[in-house]
């Protein structure tokens, strides 16, 4: 049995999740605390790829990351391939689940007392301290949840992964595409073994989280 | 001493005000809504105006004619939120501490180790907000404003969180705190006896401005408009019509009586006869004349009048009597003319329960005369 596609799956979601914190936390926090021109078409944008069929978003990705497509071609001259490798799967998986994150980590931001922020400004501390020290650790479950279901999404990630990693067995064949390869080909013990798999880990994730989100702070 | 002249515009609210205090304590004291709070944000910057100026000692915070605005964390200042704003993820200690992250570690253990002895949070520090009393929470809340050294303290509303009786327990204590550290402290409260007791200077706000700034007696006896007598809770608050003024007294005509009133010497105010001017008597100041010592005495009695009791509430140790006027024409009240407030014991004394019909009197000194409007 080829355990391959679980362990290229939890590798490309931790990456992919790990990407989603670095550009979602940012943007939440944006959507969250300050006005500024655009903030709307923002806020719709990060909605796009939960509401866009997979698809769609795979190809136009493709478009733009693929051989001919302008960043395809600015990356291929530096000797970077992106499409058709893992790094692609990651891409399309932090697409697919950061409008969890960013959604989730907003709600949080946004519950939290700004007279609390502002109480810090008074006592001398700069923004970037403050996040730190007030908005995120009253903001934590609301982030973590967020990012749990970022990784979970992450995980199942199917449609874009397809149009912009293909599903290369041994390459960029995730679990999702694996235990689809594995019902096209009638192997249906292969398949049930993969998918009682991913059902486990996203159960145990799932599960942890709600044992995380009894601690106070 | 504070300086402070701003304009902010605010969707359906117009904030425009100008004072000056080299007290110890000011005391923003108005009612809700009427830009308080939203002074000392704009004080501490954590709201900028939209023009003005604002400095504190000479040091300016925000001047728009130059384009000065110093973020708040340059401003050193402590502010303590109403409803306190702990940080409530941080320890007792944690939030003391909070402001001295810059600090060398050992003076911050220090400093923090003193404000919590000295504003007795000892034996707290491990305890989280939420699981302190109201007045641990408050002296928590002051320790974090007070360890950074602020050169201004900005209490919004600090008592408004809490009862009745711990409320008044507690003035006290912030009273006493403020004069022990020192600090120059401007005071937000929508209580007049809060900002009595703890101010030494009141501004009085309504609907975006300043009605009057002064020190706090002067207040309470020379307010400088029927809306800051009413704001202040005058009781008697009365109208009358000039007979004659001159520098030392105003003659009042008023339910057919001709009262006579000391004129204000700081004010040189002299309204042409016939003006109707609102004036007030404060109802401890109203005497009863009594009716077994005979004849008045004219050095003593002034400003005598007579008329009925016909109510009276009793307020425990006084008693408030409503007080009708013996004279033709409309009440000032819709029952009565005047309110009296005397002691139970002179309530017993004079047996006013059972007899209703009395002279009073009321010296000149005790009507205060208010410019109209």
């Amino acid at each position: 049995m080829d355990l391959f596609p679980l362990w290229l799956s939890l590798r490309v979601s931790l990456a992919a999740t790990a990407l989603t914190l670095v550009v979602g936390i940012p943007v939440a926090w944006l959507l969250a605390r300050k006005p500024f021109p655009g903030r709307d078409l923002l806020e719709a944008l990060t909605v796009f790829p939960l509401v866009l069929p997979p698809t769609v978003l795979g190809y136009y990705l493709l478009v733009v990351i693929g051989g001919q497509g302008p960043i395809g071609r600015l990356l291929a001259a530096v000797g970077f391939e992106l499409a058709f490798t893992w790094r692609a799967a990651v891409l399309a998986a932090a697409i697919g689940s950061i409008a969890l994150l960013i959604k989730s980590a907003q709600a949080g931001f946004e519950t939290v007392d700004q007279r609390l922020e502002q109480a810090a400004r008074t006592l001398g501390r700069s923004e970037w301290s403050i996040f730190w020290a007030v908005t995120l650790p009253l903001a934590w479950r609301s982030v973590l949840a967020g990012t749990v279901l970022a990784f979970c999404r992450a995980m199942g990630e199917f449609g874009i992964t397809l149009m912009v990693a293909g599903s290369i067995p041994g390459k960029t064949q995730t679990l999702p595409l694996a235990i689809y390869d594995q019902v096209q080909a009638n192997q249906m013990g292969e398949a049930n073994v993969l998918a009682l798999i991913a059902v486990g880990v996203v159960a145990m994730l799932l599960f942890g989280l709600s044992r995380l989100m009894r601690l106070r702070y | 001493m504070v300086s402070l002249s701003i304009t902010k515009r605010l969707p359906g609210f117009t904030l425009d005000v100008s004072w000056e205090a080299d007290d110890p304590v000011v005391g923003l004291f108005g009612p809700s809504g009427a830009g308080k709070t939203l002074t000392l944000q704009c004080l501490a910057g954590l709201v900028r105006p939209d023009r003005g100026r604002i400095a504190l000692n000479g040091r300016v915070f925000f001047d728009s004619a130059t384009g000065v605005d110093l973020p708040p964390q340059a401003r050193r200042l402590g502010y303590v939120f109403q409803g306190y704003a702990l940080f409530p993820h941080l320890t007792v200690e944690g939030n003391v501490a909070f402001g001295l992250r810059s600090r060398p570690r050992e003076e911050r253990i220090e400093r923090t180790r003193m404000v919590l002895d000295r504003l007795g949070l000892a034996g707290l520090e491990r305890r989280y907000p939420g699981e302190l009393s109201g007045g641990q929470q408050q002296r928590a809340a002051l320790g974090r404003a007070l360890a950074v050294d602020p050169d201004l303290l900005l209490l919004d509303e600090p008592l408004s969180a809490l009862d009745a009786p711990l409320r008044r327990q507690l003035r006290e204590e912030l009273g006493r705190i403020i004069r022990e550290w020192g600090k120059a402290t401007v005071l937000v409260t929508h209580d007049l006896a809060e900002a009595y007791q703890l101010a030494d200077r009141i501004v009085v706000y309504e609907s975006g401005q300043v009605l009057q700034a002064a020190p706090k007696s002067e207040l309470l006896w020379q307010p400088t408009s029927e809306r800051v007598a009413r704001l202040i809770g005058v009781r008697n608050l009365l109208r009358g019509t000039v007979l004659k003024a001159t520098l030392e007294i105003i003659q009042l005509r008023w339910r057919g009586q001709t009262l006579e009133a000391v004129n204000s010497p700081s004010r040189l105010f002299l309204p042409p006869p016939g003006t109707s001017l609102p004036f007030f008597v404060r109802p401890e100041y109203v005497r009863l004349i009594r009716k077994d010592r005979p004849g008045l005495d004219p050095g003593h009695h002034m400003n005598v009048m007579e008329g009925e009791v016909v109510g009276e509430l009793d307020q425990g140790t006084t008693w408030t009597l409503l007080f009708r006027v013996n004279a033709p024409g409309a009440l000032s009240r819709d029952s009565y003319d005047l309110e009296i407030e005397i002691p139970k014991l002179v309530y017993e004394i004079l047996e006013v329960a059972r007899d209703r019909w009395w002279q009073i009197s009321i010296h000149r000194g005790s009507i205060q005369v208010l410019p109209s409007e």
